[in-house]
């Protein structure tokens, strides 16, 4: 079986400073995999080199077997991945639902159509809507999305992230800056709409993935530097050296 | 709350009687306007304004909908109604009926932006812009050079009278085109509105909010701007078959950046952000520019004083300005804003007034010819070399400007109030 992601060799430098150094990871079909990594570790950066937001200097990204060298960020979420952002990202100026429902026209096979009226598909307005109870905003349905709460501006681009049905979703950071409280939510709601998916999420937050990543990779100045499952993370020396220490200490 | 039946409405979508009557409203005032306003004056003016409308309309496409401020919109109305013009000249003419003409115009300027779109619609924002810029430049320069097509400085003309009779009707008078007029614009609106409802329209006000996310949603932010902009290029061909038609000339003045810089002009002042928008703009800029122009040169001055306004305090344009009523109009508290309506409007309306009367004497004593003092201003005649209309103007300027100053407060007090649901706390 072939992984969902496979990532080969990958680095990428601005300029002269190498930002990813090297990374080969392969993430399983429906694994919950958490990276994790101090400030400036290059964490996003991954992400962008993945999605296609930035070219990679060199190396390689696969999904699901397949080469996504040289393809668009379109091109690649079309073929079943799907990414939220760590700066909210979302369309400020439209409807909550409007939101939700642009996030669907591609997964329902609407393309490019103008001959298509979106409010008279069942299909649509009942996915939307579906999506919007699952993420608890259905009563923020018809509120301009840039008025909303900054917690519910994060469902919210969690929401547009799964709606359109991707199999591998990634995460960055999904609850920067949420008081613990939001974070208990949000991490409730990432583990149930991420169902029977690939999860792929960045986190600063220590004891978000612990309780929720099947396995986590910890990177450190753009290099992994252990992959396995928490506990082993946890109990391994370099890690605890690289960033575990340090984050302790400051947690305490 | 969201109840469920209001949900239920909803999927039925499409069409029901609340989304149709503004379009059945629409097409009655269409039908019935002429019999308003009789006078062939009056029916020219609404002519124009029609096609102002269709040409407005096709631009807040780009820049309301699709969020791509052009500078040279012009160019795909001018050489839509180019080519319409030709047509009229062409022996082939005799066997088109005229209605069907500015779906040609259309065609045309459907194909020109299909060309221009390919490079300019791939970054939006300055780039878009400045590209709009130059090829509206390079059209209008191309007028002068290739003088086949664009007929140089005196243009090309025609007659549409020459068309098929289209059922008996040969379009000799004002009225018969008027009302060819009317059905394209009534036709082209609704099909624009209807484009804003499809998956590409939705997905063109995804790109203009934030065209990243929507790449990472699946769609490609230049195919969607593209999709647009051809749309545009399409219905702007449009009104330009109606100015053929109407005009029976068509200039370079078609298609130079003046022109583009007025719709962009009128869709601004009508408002960007609600599909009408651009139809108040374009009636209240032609009642500006066809009637206010009678009255005074320099009404291109106040008409830059308006647009300037409108920028800086009502940036959603006098069709947001309408829409922020709908709240206390919904909470049946708009009674509260007449009273502090009148005492702030009128005083700003007597200032506004009295600085428009101290322009125009101005102008008159600086422009009018030698000896010629005499001058009539509000049904007032006068000699600029007077002392009194001066003063008069000054202190109707200085009162109405202290007056609305003064009740201005009272007037934001109201609007709060009047905002305010009953129970929610301040």
């Amino acid at each position: 079986m072939t992984a969902a992601l496979d990532i080969q060799g990958l680095r990428k430098s601005f300029g002269q400073t190498e930002i990813i150094r090297g990374i080969d990871l392969s993430i399983g079909r429906g694994e919950r995999h958490a990276i994790i990594g101090p400030n400036g570790a290059g964490k996003s950066t991954l992400f962008n080199l993945i999605t296609a937001r930035f070219p990679p200097t060199s190396g390689s990204v696969s999904l699901h077997g397949r080469n996504l060298q040289g393809l668009a960020p379109y091109q690649i979420n079309r073929l079943g991945l799907s990414r939220s952002f760590q700066i909210t990202n979302i369309f400020p100026k439209m409807s909550v639902f409007e939101n939700v429902r642009c996030a669907l026209l591609w997964a329902q096979g609407y393309r490019y159509s103008f001959w298509n009226m979106v409010s008279r598909s069942r299909a649509l307005t009942e996915g939307a809507e579906a999506i919007l109870d699952q993420i608890n905003l259905l009563q923020r349905r018809d509120l301009p999305a840039g008025v909303l709460s900054y917690a519910e501006q994060r469902a919210l681009e969690i929401g547009i992230t799964i709606a359109g049905g991707a199999d591998v979703i990634m995460l960055d950071e999904p609850t920067a800056g949420m008081s613990h409280s939001e974070t208990d939510y949000i991490v409730e709601l990432i583990r149930t709409v991420t169902e029977g998916k690939t999860l792929v999420m960045v986190e600063h937050d220590m004891g978000v993935v612990f309780g929720l990543a099947d396995r986590i990779s910890v990177l450190v100045y753009g290099e992994i530097i252990a992959t396995g499952k928490p506990a082993d993370v946890r109990a391994n020396a370099r890690v605890q050296e690289a960033y575990l220490g340090a984050a302790l200490e400051a947690d305490h | 709350m969201q109840s469920l039946d209001k949900t239920q409405t909803r999927l039925e979508g499409g069409v029901s009687m609340k989304t149709a009557m503004p379009w059945i409203v629409s097409a009655v005032m269409l039908v019935l306007m002429p019999f308003i306003f009789q006078s062939n004056s009056a029916i020219t003016i609404m002519n124009q304004m029609a096609i102002t409308i269709v040409f407005a309309l096709s631009y807040n496409m780009l820049l309301g909908q699709g969020g791509m401020l052009s500078f040279g919109h012009a160019v795909y109305m001018g050489v839509g109604g180019f080519v319409c013009v030709h047509v009229m000249n062409w022996d082939i003419f005799g066997s088109i009926p005229l209605p069907l003409l500015p779906l040609l115009g259309g065609i045309f300027g459907m194909i020109l932006a299909s060309l221009v779109g390919y490079f300019s619609t791939r970054k939006a924002g300055t780039v878009f812009a400045m590209i709009s810029l130059g090829v509206g430049e390079l059209i209008a320069a191309c007028s002068v050079i290739i003088v086949v097509f664009f007929g140089g400085e005196e243009g090309v003309s025609g007659d549409r009278t020459y068309g098929m009779p289209f059922f008996g009707v040969e379009f000799l008078s004002q009225i018969e085109v008027y009302y060819l007029t009317a059905g394209w614009l009534l036709i082209s609106a609704l099909l624009m509105y209807l484009f804003s409802r499809t998956p590409i329209g939705r997905m063109a006000n995804a790109v203009r909010d934030n065209p990243e996310r929507a790449e990472f949603l699946g769609y490609s932010s230049r195919w969607v701007r593209y999709n647009s902009f051809v749309a545009a290029g399409f219905f702007a061909g449009i009104a330009g078959g109606l100015f053929a038609i109407n005009y029976e000339i068509l200039t370079e003045e078609n298609l130079n950046l003046t022109t583009s810089g007025s719709i962009l002009l009128v869709t601004f002042l009508g408002g960007v952000g609600v599909f009408f928008g651009p139809v108040v703009g374009a009636i209240v800029f032609t009642l500006l520019q066809t009637v206010l122009s009678l009255e005074t040169e320099i009404w291109s001055l106040y008409v830059g004083a308006l647009f300037v306004a409108t920028v800086m305090f009502f940036p959603s344009g006098l069709a947001g300005v309408m829409q922020m009523h709908i709240v206390p109009i919904k909470l049946g508290k708009w009674r509260l804003l007449v009273m502090p309506y009148i005492v702030t409007l009128v005083p700003a309306i007597v200032c506004i007034l009295g600085l428009s009367g101290l322009i125009e004497v101005l102008f008159h004593a600086r422009h009018a010819a030698i000896g010629e003092t005499e001058m009539t201003l509000f049904w007032v005649t006068f000699q600029h070399t007077e002392i009194w209309p001066w003063v008069v103007f000054a202190l109707m300027a200085a009162l109405g400007f202290w007056l609305a100053r003064k009740n201005a407060p009272q007037l934001m007090e109201a609007w709060h109030k009047a905002n305010t649901p009953d129970g929610a706390d301040t």
